[in-house]
């Protein structure tokens, strides 16, 4: 089910995604100055991420990717206005970004398969889509963040 | 004129017991790091620069999965050690110290003796209340629930679940048990509470279920492991990615554990 891309639905996304941003960056133990710019980078990623769902009709995966570049950059720039580790704001950004619907739906789905007869095929598809549409979102995390670092930090491999 | 500038910057020799000491403290502060969550090369950059900062001409690094090796070196003399990182938790605040440690090393030449108390006190640093944590960590999943399209009830259960997990998990963590049993009783924890409701006839829904169990995902090994494998240190992030998937796996089989104890149906 697609939601209608109105101004509430995104504003709305944007509060429960810094609420889920925080919730995590203080699990981190993330220090205190820098949790409001965990929070918004935590709520740029996801919403960047919806948008491209909601009103560009964008596969799940690539808005995934685009929302992890989103927050990749905004970490590597927030890390050097800051003085902090561009990880600290990344990872607790990323996490509203884990398919946790997929992964669900990927389980049950192997959970189901023991009682099946090998000659059906629908609940082997089921499960296979389900994990792969999983790991190619996660890649699409790690991948979309690990990237804008390499642009930002760069570095002559040579010894002296 | 460029030949006495580089006279100026040549930096004198250490003595074997000054190098040692400089080593040691390098070492300690890759091993804080890597045991706080940090990425192989961001571990080396921050090895190396303290290693120089204190007057070493150059350092070598070995991350590996459970352990870091250095070897400082300064006119003929050099010095090698290695130091094992056991358990790879997660603590920002130590991150965010070493990097700060780092730049002051570099800049104000901050001294060895300076440089080892720093460390002594990072490795003391307090983690954040546990019932606070437990607490945020719930409103943190209830908003994973509504963006999940759940309702307020849903929230209301996802709340009780993941917070009382969590701080099931800290206890458990300060046991010291194995990380993958402390996944899986976390996970069957989180779900039994969000399924309950569910087994008693309450609600028809499987939000709260699905959402209470994401404060174990384990977001820094995944995100690590990605840096790790574009950055060319393939170990360390065949290793992370591994431990990533297994933890994951570790949570679909507590959800499970939960199902079959309340005997819910498979949907």
């Amino acid at each position: 089910m697609i939601p209608s891309p109105t101004l509430e639905f995104f504003l709305e996304d944007i509060f429960w995604a810094g609420l889920a941003t925080l919730g995590f960056a203080v699990l981190f133990n993330v220090p205190r100055r820098l949790l409001p710019a965990c929070v918004l980078c935590g709520a740029a990623g996801h919403v960047l991420r919806q948008i491209l769902v909601v009103i560009f009709g964008t596969s799940l995966e690539a808005a995934t990717f685009g929302g992890a570049i989103l927050v990749g950059v905004m970490g590597e720039l927030l890390a050097r206005q800051q003085h902090a580790p561009a990880i600290i704001f990344q990872v607790a950004a990323a996490i509203p970004l884990v398919p946790g619907a997929f992964a669900y739906q990927g389980m049950l789905a192997i959970i189901r398969l023991p009682a099946v007869e090998t000659s059906v095929i629908g609940p082997f598809a089921e499960a296979g889509v389900y994990i792969i549409r999983t790991g190619l979102i996660l890649a699409a995390i790690g991948g979309g963040i690990a990237i804008p670092s390499q642009l930002f930090r760069r570095r002559k491999p040579t010894r002296d | 004129m460029e030949h006495d500038q580089q006279h100026m910057t040549e930096k004198s020799v250490l003595s074997r017991e000054a190098l040692r000491d400089v080593n040691e403290i390098a070492l300690w502060a890759g091993a804080q790091m890597m045991a706080s969550g940090a990425e192989t090369d961001r571990i080396e950059e921050t090895v190396h620069h303290i290693g120089t900062g204190l007057g070493a001409k150059w350092l070598d690094i070995l991350v590996s999965p459970n352990a870091v090796v250095v070897t400082s070196s300064s006119g003929d003399e050099f010095r090698t050690r290695l130091r094992r990182v056991p358990v790879l938790g997660v603590n920002m605040r130590v991150l965010d110290r070493i990097n700060a440690l780092s730049r002051q090393i570099t800049t104000s030449g901050m001294d060895r003796a300076e440089a080892r108390e720093e460390l002594l006190q990072i490795s003391h640093l307090p983690h954040n209340n546990p019932f606070l944590v437990a607490a945020l960590v719930g409103v943190a999943c209830a908003a994973f629930a509504r963006l999940f399209g759940g309702g307020a009830a849903d929230m209301g259960i996802t709340f009780l679940g993941a917070a009382i997990a969590q701080y099931v998990r800290y206890l458990l963590n300060q046991g010291h048990f194995n990380p993958f049993l402390i996944t899986i009783v976390t996970a069957m924890v989180a779900s039994i509470i969000a399924l309950a409701p569910r087994s008693l006839g309450l609600t028809t829904s499987y939000t709260a279920f699905l959402s209470s169990v994401l404060l174990l995902i384990p977001g820094v090994h995944l995100i690590n492991a990605a840096e790790d494998l574009l950055k060319g240190h393939l170990v360390t992030g065949f290793v992370r990615g591994m431990l990533g998937a297994l933890l994951t796996g570790c949570i679909a089989l507590g959800m499970m554990i939960a199902m079959w104890l309340l005997q819910s149906p498979v949907i």
